[in-house]
């Protein structure tokens, strides 16, 4: 979209043409200037779809706002911060949430790395596999939750014939009307479409480490084990220090991965804090608890962000 | 690549170990999309057999052919039938909706990142070092801390319940992103040919066209795909700013299926394969894209 060179600008409706034109032939001289020029559109898009809903976030938190009623704004402070931390439910969401990001993370790394290291050995054809393992990625959540509530359909779901025919169980499981189920079920989810994001990551980083390095290891005698633990395993610490923030700050927020299979349930005991906010919004129509629990929501991912960049090493670089 | 040509027989065994290994492992994680893919073009009365049957005995086409067609077959059993209100009918137009606003928002949220990330690396102003860092701040930001005043936004703007709202709601979301990606991209990519270029007499603009857009593809080409993927991906966005059904986008669309006395599970999953196709579509054409996208922007060096 950018105009280019000599071209003729579009635009030269202006019937101030010829101070246009200087204005034009000023930027194109001045470096700088066409340096802002090339930022604007960014500010610009930030300061009205990201700062200023940001901004309002902030403000409705303090504000008592019913969203059937926009002509009622009524600041009250930090009540509504009260009311949230006075919350049973909001504390559930948090500790479910917790326990939800935890497990997820976990088997996400410990998979993410298993993968990675069966798809790094050169063997023919193994960018088919590649492929196929990272595919889950791009499925869109809705589809996940589509296809999940198939196959852990409790009476003709597949899942609960093959663990009945293994003889796993004995009878069927209710997956999602049982609250430990769902939260498994949900965090299958995750961990099924966010492990390649993992193993992507970890494989990328297994690519630079080099081969003398094992060379080495093998000469001073040391099994694939020693080799995975010295060699592999001290490579991979920082990328996988990144990853896991970057995934928990995400996974932690996270609102389809759960409310489409489970809508929060069975009761309130999926609930996460995004889940707790979109309720609290829409079906209570308390638009300025919703808006405290997405300020808590921010100064938690804030935290996970310094850590991020200490961990980078902001600015210590070029 | 280094692989020594051996004729051990060990080597052998532990190759086919890794082979089997490999299969057992792709057959387990893509088995949902397998099965709902066997599941789509079963006919309904096999699909409901218990214990399954794992191949079809007899292969239809006739869920893919209702939301194509829009049959109104959903909602056939139920006794509150109403032609009008049958939720295939509104597929392909669904599948249309989410086509322009993942590709509408793609395009506009990289066009804006690619200027601003030639701007960010090529240009000396204050706050030029903060500003990725800040956008990987709002990449952070969970869509549901911004879904409600994005919303006034958009309605302060008189464009609810259109494609627009839609279109800019996924800007603010992967804009951050894109920029912060092309960023780390630009970063990468030398600037002497560029300066050869301004020394000789081209343009700013100039230099921009002809040299910096080429050797950035396929940074580029990484942020139109993860934007789009982010887009079509979306459900909270679309439930909030979209009213009427015509316009809903698909993720919240094939929702209204679980609507109803009777689930109709061809039906589902041939939605769900149908959703997935042309992301499946992306992926494989760019997938080396989308590794190196990764490699720039989602874990920085």
């Amino acid at each position: 979209m950018a105009p280019t060179g000599q071209a003729s600008r579009p635009r030269a409706v202006d019937p101030d043409e010829g101070s246009l034109r200087r204005w034009w032939a000023e930027i194109r001289q001045h470096d700088t200037h066409v340096g802002v020029l090339f930022i604007l559109p960014f500010l610009v898009a930030c300061l009205v779809f990201m700062v200023y809903p940001v901004v309002q976030v902030v403000r409705m938190s303090f504000y008592y706002r019913n969203p059937l009623r926009p002509d009622q704004w009524q600041f009250i402070g930090l009540d509504n911060f009260r009311a949230i931390f006075g919350d049973e439910l909001f504390w559930d969401s948090f500790y479910q949430a917790t326990i939800w990001t935890t497990s997820s993370i976990v088997l996400q790394a410990l998979l993410g790395v298993a993968f990675a290291l069966l798809l790094h050995y050169p063997l023919r054809g193994i960018n088919v596999f590649r492929g196929l393992l990272l595919f889950p990625y791009i499925v869109p959540t809705a589809v996940i939750a589509l296809m999940w509530s198939w196959i852990f359909n409790p009476e003709i779901g597949v899942l609960n014939h093959v663990l009945m025919t293994l003889g796993i169980i004995d009878e069927n499981i209710y997956w999602f009307s049982t609250p430990n189920m769902a939260m498994g079920s949900t965090i299958a989810l995750s961990v099924w479409k966010y492990t390649p994001f993992v193993v992507i990551c970890v494989l990328a980083k297994l690519q630079t480490i080099p081969l003398e390095l094992y060379d080495a290891a093998r000469v001073d005698g040391a099994g694939p084990l020693r080799r995975f633990r010295d060699v592999t395993l001290p490579n991979l610490a920082e990328v996988l220090m990144v990853v896991v923030v970057f995934r928990t700050i995400w996974t932690f927020n996270k609102f389809e991965e759960i409310y489409l299979l489970t809508k929060g349930g069975p009761g309130t005991s999926t609930f996460n804090l995004a889940i707790y906010s979109f309720e609290q919004s829409i079906a209570n129509l308390k638009l300025g608890v919703g808006a405290a629990t997405g300020v808590v929501m921010t100064a938690m991912l804030l935290a996970g962000s310094i850590l991020y960049l200490r961990v980078m090493r902001f600015g210590q670089e070029d | 690549m280094s692989i020594r040509v051996q004729r051990d027989w060990g080597e052998i065994v532990r190759r086919a170990v890794r082979y089997v290994v490999l299969g057992a492992v792709t057959f387990v994680v893509c088995f949902p999309l397998i099965w709902a893919l066997l599941t789509s073009i079963k006919p309904t009365g096999e699909i409901f057999t218990s214990p399954p049957t794992w191949l079809p005995k007899e292969l239809v086409v006739e869920h893919y052919s209702a939301l194509i067609h829009g049959k109104p077959m959903y909602f056939e059993s139920g006794s509150d039938y109403t032609p009008d209100t049958s939720p295939t009918q509104h597929f392909l137009s669904w599948f249309f909706n989410s086509v322009v606003v993942a590709f509408g928002a793609a395009f506009i949220s990289v066009a804006i990142a690619t200027l601003a990330a030639y701007s960010l690396t090529r240009f000396r102003y204050h706050g030029r070092r903060v500003i990725p860092y800040l956008s990987l701040l709002g990449y952070m930001m969970p869509p549901i801390v911004l879904v409600f005043p994005l919303f006034l936004v958009i309605v302060d703007l008189g464009i609810a319940n259109s494609l627009w709202s839609l279109v800019f709601g996924y800007v603010s979301i992967t804009m951050p992103f894109c920029t912060w990606l092309l960023w780390a991209f630009f970063r990468g990519l030398p600037v002497e040919i560029e300066e050869a270029g301004l020394i000789d007499g081209a343009s700013r603009f100039q230099v921009f066209y002809q040299i910096v857009l080429p050797s950035a593809l396929p940074g580029i080409i990484a942020a139109v795909i993860f934007s789009v993927i982010v887009a079509w991906n979306d459900y909270l966005f679309a439930r909030i700013f979209i009213n009427s059904v015509q316009n809903l986008t698909l993720t919240v669309g094939v929702m209204h299926f679980f609507e109803g006395v009777h689930v109709n599970w061809g039906l589902m999953m041939a939605s769900a394969v149908l959703m997935t196709l042309p992301l499946a579509a992306l992926f494989m054409f760019f997938q080396r894209h989308l590794v190196a996208g990764f490699g720039a922007g989602g874990v920085k060096g």
